[in-house]
């Protein structure tokens, strides 16, 4: 286990570090298994251009779980992650960059609990696009 | 056609599934989370953990049932092909593992429109065999084209 933040490491306006990843069609298709998420939205590239979209796109839930992933590597414990409350606003295609990151918006001393604000972010057309906004984590650190 | 929004406050029958080792490591892997205390029962004990650890985001599988439901009831008036998953949100009292018991208790905490999207908001309390809570879960769906035009 990597080494965990401590309380007094946490500032307001604090970027936690990012993690990206490129969306790989097989990933998609192995989280609609895991999931149960059969929706062919997410696998079925004739449907999903049949309702408007240029091919497949990633479940929500899937980049929620990457969000997720950024927020605990950074803490580093599994069981420091309280709550998380993410808004979906933008699809992901796949072989898209996935990047995702957060910044601390309040520290509690006295509970010596961290709230974050959380992103998903792609790179489209030159354009930065967020899959993730609006959202926040909160965190209990050592 | 709108929503049904009388049916704010109706429960859904409760949905249990058991967390077994071999859905937790396909979720993991599907996920990209390598982390020891997902994939190994003894790193989860030196880490404190009676078990291996779920990935946070694993009951999304209980989630996706949960919201399939609420979708296919006739009363409610949902067309799930004009639904998209607007916003979940998750709180977690501890970290689900291996051999847990999980019984979600869905039910609709609102349905309302702004313009021509309409929300419906389905939480689920989430408990263990002892009958305590291990999580709490909400999602909104979001309907396009059923509300009003004025919000």
């Amino acid at each position: 286990m990597k080494t965990r933040p401590h309380f007094e490491d946490a500032h307001v306006g604090d970027a936690i570090p990012t993690v990206s990843k490129v969306v790989r069609r097989e990933e998609v298709k192995a989280y609609a298994d895991a999931s149960g998420d059969q929706n062919p939205l997410h696998q079925n590239d004739a449907f999903a251009r049949s309702v408007g979209f240029p091919g497949i796109i990633a479940h929500g839930m899937f980049t929620m779980a990457h969000v997720v992933k950024t927020v605990t590597d950074w803490i580093g414990d599994p069981a420091g992650l309280l709550a998380i409350d993410v808004q979906f606003r933008a699809v992901v295609f796949m072989d898209e960059r996935l990047e995702a990151g957060g910044e601390v918006k309040a520290v509690d001393p006295q509970s010596r609990r961290v709230t974050l604000s959380v992103w998903a972010a792609v790179e489209r057309e030159g354009k930065r696009v967020l899959a993730v906004k609006n959202s926040t984590a909160e965190v209990q650190l050592d | 056609m709108p929503l049904n929004k009388a049916l704010v406050g109706k429960e859904y029958p409760p949905l249990t599934m058991e967390v077994d080792r071999e859905a937790v490591e396909r979720f993991a892997d599907a996920i990209g989370e390598d982390g020891a205390v997902f994939h190994d029962a003894a790193a989860a004990k030196v880490a404190g953990f009676p078990e291996q650890l779920a990935p946070p985001t694993f009951p999304t599988r209980m989630q996706i049932a949960v919201s399939a439901s609420v979708a296919a009831d006739p009363e409610l008036g949902l067309d799930y092909t004009r639904v998209v998953h607007g916003e979940q949100a998750f709180e977690w009292l501890r970290p689900v593992h291996v051999g847990d018991v999980l019984t979600a208790m869905p039910r609709i905490a609102d349905v309302r429109a702004r313009g021509p999207l309409e929300f419906v908001v389905v939480e689920s309390e989430i408990r263990d065999a002892a009958g305590e809570v291990v999580l709490r879960a909400r999602t909104t769906l979001l309907s396009r084209g059923t509300g009003t035009s004025e919000s």
